[in-house]
């Protein structure tokens, strides 16, 4: 009880004299009951639309997918499955590191995090198709799946050997359910945390999200390093990074930035949110959607300099595989348009502080991000003894269909989600110190 | 205040007690018109840039102005050094590979545009500056703890004493205080050269201890800082070493292994003979030739053993003079004879050949005028010396351009073989210049153009009789040499 009130005093502390000196006429907060906090109406009614349209739209570009071959239509399957898990997870490592370094500026923006990052819920059912490929043949997806694929590749037995006790079916569904199981309790729990806060108002809320904050990074660090081998990278069985967790990371937490960013802008442009989100949020969402692109190109670089200066075969074929034909040209276009042109069009504190600007970059980097995913997944959807491509317009067309549809389906449930809470949580205690938030 | 005046003012200064009344009075001051002024306060205050009218900064213009230069320069530095200046190849990449010059761009892209920042800074703000007039004002010391200070400066256009102070007073600025010059003494104290002084004679400290080490013996052993680096666990060149089977540290090439533009060449450029004719007449011969020239690649019968004592074999062949004549060598050049070959062949023959063989051909290169000079003071008389390229036996007709070429590369008696130094082309270029070197011995004034053939004449003249004197010096000189 002495703890409780020691923490209580602290907060008045930080109530008395950090507002006072970073804001200078005390914002007042908006009742609970005021629409501006409301997922607006026009948003959303399109819940339904989005859920039924996206479904359908996922299920065509699948059917198409696999129509031109089984591991090309579950390949494109998984792709649009990490695009729309890599930007709930961008998502959920936001809200984590928000309460882990007690940030004061996103606590206007942290609400619509907080609830895209429970995409991953319904995400672990959406899983359960490609879990599926295990058990429902050989090596649909996955050809570490297939018992005769180190004997038709000539691989080295006690190499493959060692691989598969890593690599094999029941241990892979192990693994899954313990990734899924750690990011829906660390997205319930936070959720649960911040939503409660609402009602109540308690500071005792914010202090117990802070204290689990670092056990709880660290194990979203973990799960989702370790996802990224095992549903990306395993793609390659005999290839091996252990940069690709850090790579995938890289372009999620850009995504997540663009995701806010998207949101912040609609939901204003909708008329909620107006007065609390102002230029200074999108200056910071700016500043960091600015470093993280060079984060994913710091990152992607550090990973192609050591394999390319290490010239090992094992490790450089899946690069050498990227510099052929159409992934060559994607590589190409990865490097000109998903690191040269925003690193240079977002780094001026000018483009960062108009709203209009950023929500353009944030929905070109949204677009990049989905070209990145497939840049990744798709030079392994070969089926066996053949080369992989991107199976001309009706491949490429199957693709951009199933990754909208699932984004889109996904969406529709965030949105149904959003309905039922407020959009922002105007109970936290550094509410006002993010409202009056200022860089300069 | 008769003192006062006689000093410059600088400006007024106005204390004030919090952060609120001091961004309410800065917004007066910036719309009363004052450009030249400045707000001082114990920590950073959000928006006091939009208070006080501040014009935004160029300092990013000049951060990416210094980055690109850092990424510009690391990058010209890098290609010129390793593709231009000094081409070596590191780790079998390209002389100019790019990905490897990404590293050191991007740290000096940081490194400069981190020096843009702070040095730009202090060049926009004026420093380094020791001191401000404004801490001539005591009370002003508080604006590290708890005081907000605002301050108008004397240069600004709209500056009137009363105006500001009046201005301040309504804002709520108390202690209104005329800046004064900073009458303080401006001498640099004594104790700091002294501080100074001893600083540099402890510095010396070190240097001094490394030097007495260098003139004084000691039974101590010796102390090593980095032991790794003083004993490298990595192997030196010809040491043993227990991680391979043949007990040898230093590795030989990979099969197949081919030296770097030294690809796509066929086998007559390699070995100056005629391959085709070779293994019609003796097969098992010209498989040997091209094992020994392009190392063991292709499916081998023998094992590692035999192949060895094979190339040993080989390596000898060539001394017999049998298998020599029989060889159906080259005769022609197959660089042809363009002015570019030749002096190619020049370059090359002056760098490898002509330290034995002398410039012109003759045998009489440094490597020989040195041992005949020591000659007479060494036991052993068995010196062999250095052919002269002018004989008639190695004339085109008696000494064919492979055979020439081969000699070159695999050597002959105590001449060690060279393909190991001098690539493929330019040994083709040596023979080439070889013969341009035979010819000019026997041209006819015939074969020079008409137009030139005065030159010429005046030339021989001039140079026979170089030469001549050159031969009465050299017999002097051996003369003297027999004699001592």
């Amino acid at each position: 009880m002495a703890k409780m009130n020691d923490k209580e005093a602290n907060h008045t502390v930080i109530a008395e004299i950090l507002i006072p000196m970073s804001e200078h006429d005390t914002p007042q907060v908006k009742s609970a009951d005021d629409p501006a906090f409301q997922l607006p109406a026009t948003l959303g009614s399109l819940s339904l639309p989005l859920c039924i349209g996206g479904l359908v739209a996922l299920l065509a570009g699948w059917g198409i997918a696999n129509s031109i071959h089984a591991r090309f239509g579950m390949s494109v399957y998984l792709t649009s499955f990490m695009y729309c898990i890599s930007i709930a997870l961008g998502c959920l490592f936001f809200v984590i590191l928000q309460h882990l370094c007690r940030a004061g500026w996103s606590v206007v923006v942290r609400r619509i995090a907080e609830t895209l990052m429970l995409m991953v819920i319904p995400l672990g059912i959406l899983f359960l198709p490609i879990l599926g490929t295990l058990f429902a043949g050989e090596g649909i997806l996955y050809r570490w799946d297939d018992p005769n694929h180190a004997l038709e590749n000539h691989l080295p037995i006690i190499a493959w050997a060692e691989k598969t006790r890593w690599l094999n079916s029941s241990w892979f569904t192990i693994r899954a359910i313990i990734y899924f199981a750690i990011w829906s309790a660390l997205a319930l729990f936070y959720y649960r945390g911040s939503t409660g806060q609402d009602a109540t108002g308690d500071k005792a809320i914010t202090d117990r999200l802070q204290y689990w904050s670092g056990p709880a990074i660290m194990m979203f660090c973990g799960a989702t390093s370790f996802a990224a081998f095992d549903w990306v990278m395993s793609l390659a069985p005999m290839w091996f990074s252990t940069m690709f967790g850090v790579y995938v990371f890289a372009g999620s937490i850009l995504s997540a930035h663009c995701i806010i960013s998207v949101s912040v802008y609609l939901l204003q442009k909708c008329g909620s949110i107006r007065e609390e989100v102002t230029v200074e949020h999108y200056h910071d969402l700016g500043k960091y959607m600015f470093g993280f692109v060079f984060f994913w190109t710091y990152i992607a670089f550090s990973q192609y300099l050591l394999i390319w200066y290490g010239n090992i075969p094992e490790e450089t074929e899946w690069f050498y595989h990227r510099q052929l034909d159409s992934w060559g040209t994607i590589s190409i276009v990865l490097i000109l348009f998903h690191w040269m042109l925003p690193f240079a069009g977002l780094m001026s504190r000018h483009v960062r502080r108009n709203p209009k600007l950023i929500f353009s970059w944030a929905i070109y980097l949204l677009l990049l991000h989905f070209v990145d995913i497939y840049w990744m997944i798709m030079p392994e959807s070969a089926a066996n003894g053949a080369e992989a491509s991107p199976e001309g317009v009706k491949g490429v067309l199957a693709s951009i269909l199933s990754v909208t549809g699932m984004f889109a389906f996904m969406i529709g449930v965030t949105l149904s989600i959003a309905k039922r809470n407020r959009i922002i949580a105007f109970q936290d205690p550094r509410i006002r110190e993010s409202i009056a938030f200022e860089n300069i | 205040m008769s003192e006062n005046n006689e000093k410059k003012i600088h400006g007024i200064s106005a204390e004030y007690e919090s952060v609120d009344s001091l961004l309410n009075a800065c917004r007066r001051v910036r719309d009363a018109g004052y450009k030249k002024t400045d707000a001082y306060t114990p920590f950073p205050v959000h928006g006091i840039d939009k208070a006080l009218g501040i014009q935004p900064t160029i300092l990013p213009w000049i951060v990416l102005g210094c980055g690109l230069t850092g990424t510009v320069i690391a990058l010209v530095m890098q290609i010129w050094m390793n593709t231009y200046d000094y081409p070596y190849i590191i780790s079998g990449k390209p002389y100019l590979s790019l990905p490897a010059f990404m590293p050191i761009a991007f740290e000096l892209t940081v490194l400069f545009a981190s020096f843009g920042a702070f040095f730009g800074m202090w060049a926009l703000n004026g420093l380094p500056r020791f001191s401000n007039p404004l801490f001539t004002d005591p009370r002003f010391d508080r604006v590290t703890d708890d005081r907000f200070f605002l301050y108008v400066d004397a240069s600004d256009d709209l500056y009137d004493s009363a105006a500001v102070t009046e201005l301040f007073k309504q804002t709520g600025g108390e202690h209104i205080n005329t800046v004064l010059e900073d009458d303080s003494p401006d001498k640099i104290p004594k104790p700091i050269f002294m501080m100074w002084g001893l600083v540099i004679a402890t510095s010396v400290v070190p240097l001094l201890i490394i030097l007495k080490m260098r003139v004084t013996n000691s039974d101590l052993p010796r102390f090593h800082i980095f032991f790794d680096m003083d004993f490298s666990p990595s192997k030196d060149a010809q040491q043993g070493s227990t991680l391979f089977a043949d007990g040898r540290a230093m590795r030989t090439d990979v099969p197949g292994t081919i030296a770097r533009g030294e690809s796509g060449y066929d086998l007559d450029f390699m070995t100056g003979v005629q391959m085709d004719k070779l293994s019609a007449v003796d097969k098992p011969g010209a498989e040997r030739l091209v094992r020994l020239t392009l190392g063991p690649i292709g499916p081998q019968d023998e094992g590692p053993a035999d192949s060895a004592e094979e190339e040993v074999g080989e390596d000898d062949a060539p001394k017999a003079p049998g298998v020599m004549e029989t060889i159906p060598w080259l005769t022609a050049n197959p660089l042809g004879n363009s002015r570019e070959v030749l002096e190619r062949g020049q370059k090359y023959f002056g760098i490898y050949c002509s330290v034995c063989h002398g410039l012109n051909g003759g045998g009489n290169g440094l490597v020989n005028r040195r041992a005949i000079k020591i000659l007479p003071t060494q036991k052993t008389q068995n010196w062999i010396p250095p052919s002269s390229l002018h004989q008639e036996s190695l004339y085109a007709e008696n000494y064919a351009e492979g055979k020439l070429f081969s000699t070159i590369s695999n050597g002959i008696r105590k001449m060690p073989g060279y393909a190991g130094q001098i690539k493929t082309k330019d040994r083709w270029a040596i023979v080439a210049y070889v013969r341009a070197l035979q010819q000019s011995r026997n041209a006819t004034l015939d074969s020079v153009p008409s137009d030139r053939q005065e030159e010429i004449i005046e030339r021989q003249n001039q140079v026979q009789q170089e030469l001549q004197e050159q031969a009465e010096a050299e017999k002097a000189a051996a003369e003297e040499a027999a004699e001592n």
